[in-house]
């Protein structure tokens, strides 16, 4: 089992790299477009103008970046608030993507690249926030620090 | 914390998280428009009122009738809407059906905010359909399904749902020609046609013939058969 600091690094990596997925897709739809496949095709152009891509009239992109943020955050911060709270926010995530990717296969019959690379990111920061909630959380008590009067 | 703790703490957070990606679900099924529905309505009397009539891009009937009508109008367009479902099924059958004119309908988006978004969307869509012959019963049906003009009924589920019902069969090459630069070009022209015709809205049409041409705004069929024995 890898060390929470090595799970730590890696969902920081995997959130900064969601921040940026999802600020493109932010900024691109902001400018007056939509994002580029950049396999080609017009999947992205179609997801982007399908109403499914605001909620609440705002890009779901937005809400991306907020629960990136915010897993950068836990990565972070240590203690088991942090882990706890990296868990919750990154079941959020990935319950949200597999419902968009859900929309993208079967009701708007197109697929974004950038959507899937975020859907991808968010399970896999799942997996790792799981991993470090299931393994660490409480173990400080079970391995206290040790204090210096007791050398 | 100790363990039994954390695992009472993280049930809880699952609990917490599945009924917030709940609420997201709710949230974003709510943004859908009112108005235009995916279960469709006259999808057999749309392709009973065309079957048989040759389609060629945006022409209905005989491209070579020595008359020719054109309807510039926008498939968000509610009085566009009344034309098609009172007067368009009578100059089907009397008219385009005989021969004696063959019928353009050709976008003109006008509704909405420039640059007409939703407008835009539905004649793309509209005219991808042409690639397959099947335009013609994308405009008619997409009219007995229109939905309040910009309220946002315009979506990806109803215009595949349009596409379905007028009959297109190969979706993935629609949803593909959907975003040929060409329509971009057809829509300005068609903006710059009506522009020079002097129309001011949507639907104006155009009878055109041997004898010459006549501009009509919201014409009854007798207004329109009269304009062709006058252009005839």
């Amino acid at each position: 089992m890898p060390s929470e600091r090595v799970l730590r690094a890696i969902a920081g990596v995997l959130a900064l790299a969601g921040i940026g997925v999802a600020t493109y897709i932010t900024v691109v739809e902001a400018g007056g477009s939509a994002p580029q496949c950049l396999a080609g095709g017009h999947g992205c152009e179609t997801v982007a103008n399908s109403h499914y891509s605001h909620l609440a009239g705002v890009n779901v992109a937005v809400f991306g970046i907020v629960g990136y943020v915010l897993l950068v955050g836990s990565a972070l911060a240590g203690g088991d608030v942090a882990r706890i709270a990296g868990f919750a926010i990154a079941l959020v995530g990935f319950g949200f993507s597999a419902y968009l990717t859900y929309l993208e296969l079967f009701v708007i019959d197109a697929i974004c690249q950038w959507c899937v690379a975020s859907a991808v990111l968010m399970t896999l920061l799942l997996v790792v926030n799981a991993l470090r909630a299931l393994d660490y959380v409480g173990s400080e008590l079970m391995n206290p620090p040790v204090r210096t009067d007791e050398l | 914390m100790d363990r039994r703790q954390a695992r009472q703490i993280t049930s809880g957070v699952v609990f917490l998280a599945v009924c917030a990606i709940a609420v997201l679900i709710v949230v974003s099924q709510a943004g859908g428009g009112s108005g235009g529905d995916t279960d469709l309505e006259d999808v057999d009397l749309v392709r009973q009122q065309l079957r048989g009539i040759p389609q060629r891009g945006t022409v209905l009937g005989d491209p070579k009738a020595d008359v020719k009508f054109v309807e510039y109008g926008d498939l968000q367009c509610p009085i566009c809407k009344d034309f098609s479902v009172q007067e368009a099924p009578g100059l089907i059958a009397q008219v385009v059906r005989r021969g004696t004119a063959s019928y353009d309908f050709r976008p003109w988006t006008v509704i909405g905010p420039s640059p007409h978004t939703q407008s835009t969307l539905a004649a793309k869509a509209a005219l991808a359909a042409s690639q397959q012959d099947h335009y013609w019963n994308y405009v008619e049906l997409f009219y007995r399904n229109q939905g309040a003009e910009e309220s946002g009924y315009v979506t990806e589920p109803f215009l595949t749902a349009i596409a379905k019902g007028a009959g297109v069969t190969d979706i993935a090459r629609w949803n593909r020609d959907r975003h040929s630069k060409r329509w971009d070009e057809l829509l300005s022209r068609t903006d710059s046609e009506a522009a020079s015709l002097d129309f001011a809205g949507t639907p104006s049409f155009l009878v055109e013939g041997p004898a010459g041409r006549r501009t009509l705004t919201v014409p009854t069929l007798d207004d329109i058969e009269g304009a062709i024995r006058e252009v005839e």
